[in-house]
């Protein structure tokens, strides 16, 4: 194994990176990901699977949950700061960068929470305004790390995927 | 036997399933949610057997199955039956074991949600319980005919691949094989039961066989969960799988013993089940030590029936004419002719007439009205009687 710089194998990210330029079908793959929800027959409780790993998602008491882990815009939040930190590491890396310290805190604003309450018409329950706040200690001046940071921004699959419109394919079938 | 000479030649049957009847699914339903005893169930599901016998001795079927009326599938019922077995969902088992993902695969080729995927896991010591495997089925279903009757089980390898957990399973057996072996005791024990109490032919299912050659990409193909966990190569599990039948056989006699191999029964769309010919499977078919191999030849799937020829040997063959899984009924004429190849090479001694699978194999999913399930075992019937005219006996 040859050079480790922010505890990734330097050598191994380029191979990546060249293999990925050359194998459409490794891209491919890629490009497709999958989640499953499933609820846990009780309250706003439920166990995610992703690959081998699993999640909870619930809801705090306060609106009725059991509050047994994050809830679903909670994850949503994490996952935008968790993608923008991953992609700072990767930029970073590829860039020779070694970072010392590195925290992303993130504050959502829902539109109107009433809409998913069926209270109002007004507005959509969605966010409509996330800050994202990178706090982060590199070995590169300032105009490095900030030229990094927009990089990531402007290539974060999860970001990218909040600012513009995703095609959502909503479907049902009825199994009992 | 006695009855045997009232079978004379080409003998019909049946694989063993038949479609449930509404009320009957509502029971099933209502007894797996427990709000129904099993004696409750029981009385509604003779009524269903009844009505399944009935249409099948109307037919002209010679040896007749109770339509697997009671069985919520051809496999897992078992674990109402076997002490040491439970019926879990994906979504139970898939919380028990490390390797996850490989049901994601499984649960999108086949556009199914976790929860609604059942598969017998070995939970504790096997122990069969008093109604049999199945011989409360048998008893039931010889009080109410005279004709001879069959009875499916599920084949020991079957058993083993469907319902072998690691990190549940292996608490309780050392290893698969072991299992394994467990299983072909109480199938053995089952068979002898079984022939005391008069049932003619014990068959015995395999259809994973085919899964082992041919769903190479299990995420594709698979239609139990368990079996995810079984990677070994396809020699070794055919040769595990000749080996567990032999040993259910072993010493066995009185009862006609037979193996049952499909591509999968659970779909009408044909594209969405295995397809491959025999070839890999037959050497190790013919070291099966049973007198029947029940195959399917009426789906195109199945390849070409030459492939017997160097196999079959002194074994009977069950064979596949009527696909069960389409409206088109076949003709008389049509399985005439598919049993003049076979007679090419085989003894028309030899040759049972039944369709490729059963019609209900899964409770919930038949693949087949009884209306048409009828038509097609009649067709059986129309020619079998001409097919003992041309061969001269009755």
């Amino acid at each position: 194994m040859g050079e480790i710089l922010n505890g990734i194998d330097v050598e191994g990210l380029r191979n990546l990176l060249k293999e990925a330029e050359r194998n459409p079908e490794a891209v491919a793959k890629l490009n497709r990901w999958s989640a499953r929800v499933r609820w846990l027959g009780n309250g706003f409780t439920l166990r995610t699977y992703v690959r081998d790993h699993t999640f909870i998602v619930s809801e705090p008491q306060d609106v009725g949950g059991q509050d047994a882990g994050p809830n679903p815009v909670e994850y949503t939040l994490s996952a935008l700061g968790a993608c923008y930190a991953i992609g700072f590491i990767f930029n970073a890396t590829k860039r020779g960068v070694r970072i010392r310290n590195l925290e992303i805190a993130l504050e959502g604003e829902i539109d109107n929470i009433l809409v998913f309450l069926g209270l109002s018409n007004q507005g959509y329950p969605g966010y409509k305004r996330v800050v994202a706040k990178a706090y982060i200690d590199a070995e590169a001046d300032e105009e490095t790390i900030k030229e990094i940071w927009e990089e990531t921004v402007r290539t974060s699959p999860v970001g990218t995927t909040l600012e513009r419109p995703v095609e959502i394919v909503p479907e049902v079938k009825v199994v009992r | 036997m006695s009855c045997v000479k009232t079978l004379g030649l080409f003998p019909v049957t049946v694989v063993g399933s038949w479609p449930r009847p509404t009320w009957l699914l509502k029971a099933l339903r209502r007894k797996r949610e427990g709000s129904i005893s099993q004696e409750e169930f029981d009385a509604v599901a003779d009524e269903a057997v009844l009505l399944a016998v009935k249409y099948q001795e109307d037919a002209g079927v010679d040896i007749l199955s109770d339509g697997e009326q009671r069985r919520d599938n051809f496999y897992s019922f078992v674990a109402d039956k076997i002490y040491g077995i439970e019926l879990k969902t994906v979504a139970e088992i898939v919380d028990l074991v490390p390797d996850k993902s490989r049901f994601e695969f499984l649960l999108r080729s086949l556009d199914v949600p976790a929860y609604s995927i059942r598969s017998p896991v070995v939970t504790s010591k096997l122990r069969v319980g008093p109604r049999g495997i199945a011989r409360d089925e048998a008893s039931f279903l010889r009080e109410h005919t005279s004709r001879l009757v069959k009875v499916p089980l599920p084949g020991p390898y079957l058993l083993t691949r469907s319902s072998w957990v690691p990190g549940v399973s292996d608490k309780y057996y050392q290893s698969r094989e072991e299992l394994g072996f467990e299983y072909a005791r109480l199938l053995r024990e089952e068979i002898l039961a079984l022939r005391d109490l008069g049932v003619f032919f014990v068959q015995l299912d395999e259809p994973v066989l085919t899964e082992v050659v041919y769903g190479v990409d299990q995420s594709q193909q698979t239609f139990m969960c368990a079996a995810l966990f079984t990677r070994s190569n396809p020699r070794d599990e055919l040769e595990f799988a000749v080996e567990l039948v032999n040993e259910a056989v072993k010493g066995v006699s009185g009862i006609k013993t037979g193996v049952h191999v499909c591509r999968g029964n659970w779909s009408r769309r044909e594209e969405a089940l295995l397809k491959g010919d025999y070839v890999p499977l037959m050497p190790y078919l013919a070291e099966m030590k049973v007198d029947q191999l029940v195959l399917e030849f009426a789906t195109p799937r199945a390849g070409d029936v030459e492939v017997l020829r160097d196999y079959i040997g002194d074994k009977e063959l069950g064979y596949g004419v009527v696909n069960p899984r389409t409206d088109g009924v076949e003709s008389p004429q049509e399985i005439m002719s598919r049993v003049d190849r076979i007679l090419k090479f085989m003894d028309a001694k030899k040759v049972y007439l039944n369709p490729d699978c059963g019609f209900g194999t899964f409770a919930e999913a038949p693949v087949n009205t009884p209306r048409i399930a009828f038509r097609k075992l009649r067709s059986l019937r129309i020619a079998a009687d001409e097919l003992r005219r041309v061969y001269g006996e009755r």
